[in-house]
């Protein structure tokens, strides 16, 4: 073990098994779409437009990670995202000029409106879920129906398009180089991975996910770190809102309603186990750009968006499957060791 | 006698029937159509197919676990169904034969989900949404990804086949279809099959604890098959009615209905946590959803707010159920705690 090299592995990204299995997968993936589609797939644009598409997932994906981490699930993330962009395009398309024209004071006035609501939304699952007590996948779902059913009641189901231009560049610009929304990404992959690794509210929600009854006896006040998470969660879906309303210039109660089914694909790929109690935000960053990828190389291919989401529901199942199948594996050596030794 | 009122009191399908008539009072105040015969049978019709599908997640969520592919199962099945009967020209005069196909395919589907949730015990809602996404994009790549509008004839024909049909003195045409007598066997059927037979009691038994089910001697796995099988028939069953119903079979119909019926039978009083839940209740529940959503332009609500109505029902259910459920455990806890002293 004094051996500096295995310290590393041990201690580093290397330790985590399942950020390992991702980055193989990550590499086979790459390597495979690149052979077959050099064309298309192994191209400049092809990695830019991948850049500007995996953040909105990626956040969104972290907020989910973060309610499954304490053993929950928040299945409303996608309602969220669409109510705050809604409500910022509306005081957006409210305050500009007939151009299109708007100050920035106004932007910014629009996109804190839209994380308001993000925390309302949260807030409100937060008191559903930790004060009433509710199982937080039936507390979602509802909150989940109520947020869309709002905005397509008050939308009447149009969207509202032709954002202005200055808001645009959030979502389409670049920052020294890099697209601006990756910039967002990494910043809030760092936000979220100091929460849950360095903060005493991040310890808490990995002992609450382990074992609630234990957390519950040792009164570290488990509904306030529950309460904590779905807020944390609204306030990154309104942020992942804000960015897809920025990317394609407009805001509708329709959006991304396979982002449901992708994040948790994702989450999962990204080894968070769904019971809560373990994950990494590296993994789940990691796994989202597997995801493009397969997304973009399937496109490259010209296969069907139907078969891609085959693939994805495929993928969650066997990924699943594959765990449980490892763990028995591992189980059984360790038992058979033990029984030899 | 008191004791008996009391307890009938706080059933909720009780609350429930209270909602269902307070509501119907305040809808038939505000316009004289709601309280006609032929606004009775729109309801039921509407309902039809939505018990169907209730029924199945009933036993789902009795046993502890959550479906949301079944929407999926039954428009894989009904519209697969059609398009074999297309291709293989078989008597399209046959009500049966179509009907027959559906359920097949749909114990099959449902053999995935038994395969994948009692197989390698993968948490329901995660299988279910993979199993959901794989379905239907198969669905859409394989088997078809266009509307049929001339289904068979007699699937065609059965969608007015009425039981009784007059004309109301305004001169309205009343009309009750058929398949009310069918829908009433089915769900007797159900409600015998969860009370009155040892694998019904073996899914209550399921929901209220996995471990002590398994030391009372009932085969986890086998109940799990069993339940899933069951289901993904039921399913199918539905979705060919509802083909039916809608002359159309499209293929993209019914995606994103789960949410509505997984609120009937929540509403109902079947508990998400499993080991509670009865068929009077979810029966109740489907009849008060599809009052609220046909007749809410009765009361002068625009049909895009029919979304927000429901998520508001179903926030407003869980909470009451919350509520008493903490009152309950509040209660017990001061119960032992007095024992104690």
């Amino acid at each position: 073990m004094s051996n500096p090299l295995q310290r590393f592995t041990t201690a580093g990204l290397l330790s985590d098994r399942k950020v390992t299995q991702l980055m193989v997968f990550a590499v086979l993936v790459f390597t495979i779409f690149s052979y077959i589609s050099s064309d298309i797939f192994y191209t400049r644009e092809n990695f830019s437009s991948m850049a500007y598409q995996v953040p909105e997932v990626a956040i969104l994906s972290i907020a989910v990670m973060l309610s499954m981490l304490t053993g929950g699930i928040d299945l409303s993330i996608v309602g969220i995202s669409n109510a705050a962009a809604l409500v910022a395009a509306y005081i957006l398309t409210k305050n500009m000029t007939e151009e299109g024209a708007i100050t920035n004071s106004w932007i910014l006035i629009a996109c804190a409106a839209g994380i308001a609501m993000g925390l309302i939304c949260g807030l409100i699952n937060s008191v559903l879920i930790a004060i009433l007590n509710i199982t937080p996948i039936l507390a979602t779902l509802a909150t989940m129906t109520l947020f869309n059913g709002i905005a397509i009641g008050i939308t009447n189901g149009v969207s509202i398009s032709s954002l202005p231009e200055q808001f645009v560049r959030i979502g389409t610009g670049t920052f020294y180089g890099i697209p601006s929304p990756f910039v967002v990404m990494v910043l809030i992959a760092i936000f979220a991975g100091f929460i849950i690794n360095r903060t005493g509210l991040g310890l808490k929600v990995f002992l609450i996910g382990t074992n609630r009854k234990a957390a519950q006896y040792s009164v570290m006040g488990d509904r306030r770190v529950v309460a904590w998470t779905y807020l944390i969660s609204g306030f990154l879906s309104s942020l992942a809102g804000l960015l897809i309303a920025a990317r394609v210039s407009a805001a509708s109660p329709d959006f991304g309603n396979s982002y449901i089914l992708l994040a948790i694909v994702v989450v999962v790929l990204g080894g968070v186990n769904p019971m809560g109690g373990f994950g990494t935000v590296t993994g789940v960053v990691l796994a989202t750009i597997v995801l493009q990828m397969v997304a973009s190389g399937f496109n490259a291919l010209r296969f069907s968006q139907f078969l891609y989401l085959a693939a994805q529901g495929g993928v969650l199942v066997l990924v699943m499957m594959l765990n449980v199948i490892l763990d028995r594996i591992r189980t059984a050596r360790s038992i058979s060791k033990s029984l030899g030794a | 006698m008191s004791i008996n009122l009391k307890r009938l009191l706080r059933r909720n399908e009780t609350v429930l029937l209270v909602a269902i008539i307070i509501f119907s009072l305040i809808i038939g105040s505000r316009s004289t159509e709601f309280f006609t015969v032929a606004n009775l049978f729109d309801i039921l019709r509407s309902s039809f197919v939505q018990l169907i599908f209730a029924l199945g997640v009933l036993i789902v969520i009795v046993s502890g676990g959550i479906d949301v592919s079944f929407p999926i199962v039954g428009i894989f099945a009904g519209y697969a169904a059609v398009v074999i009967m297309q291709k293989f020209e078989l008597n399209s005069e046959s009500l049966f034969i179509p009907i027959l196909l559906a359920i097949l395919i749909g114990v099959l589907l449902g053999g995935v989900n038994a395969v994948a949730i009692a197989g390698f015990g993968i948490p329901t809602l995660i299988a279910t949404l993979g199993t959901a996404g794989v379905f239907r994009g198969v669905m859409l790549s394989f088997v078809g990804a266009s509307f049929i509008s001339d289904i068979p004839i007699a699937l065609d024909e059965f969608s007015t086949a009425d039981l009784i049909k007059f004309e109301s003195e305004s001169g309205f045409l009343v009309r009750l279809h058929v398949l009310v007598i069918p829908v009433a066997i089915i769900t007797i059927f159900v409600h015998l099959l969860l009370t009155r037979t040892i694998f019904g009691r073996s899914v209550y038994s399921l929901g209220g604890g996995v471990e002590a089910t398994r030391r009372l001697g009932i085969s986890v796995k086998r109940t799990q098959i069993k339940i899933y099988l069951l289901v993904g028939g039921l399913s199918g069953l539905a979705g060919i009615l509802y083909v039916s119903l809608q002359r159309k079979a499209n293929p993209y119909d019914l995606a994103g209905s789960e949410l509505d019926v997984i609120a009937a039978v929540v509403l109902g009083g079947a508990s998400i946590m499993g080991g509670y839940g009865t068929v009077f209740g979810t029966v109740l529940g489907v009849l008060f959803i599809n009052m609220i959503k046909n007749n809410l332009i009765l009361l002068g609500v625009s049909s895009s707010w029919q979304r927000a109505a429901v998520g508001i029902l179903l926030v407003i259910g869980i909470t009451i159920q919350a509520i008493g459920e903490n009152k309950r455990n509040k209660a017990r806890r001061a119960l032992t705690e007095a024992e104690g002293d």
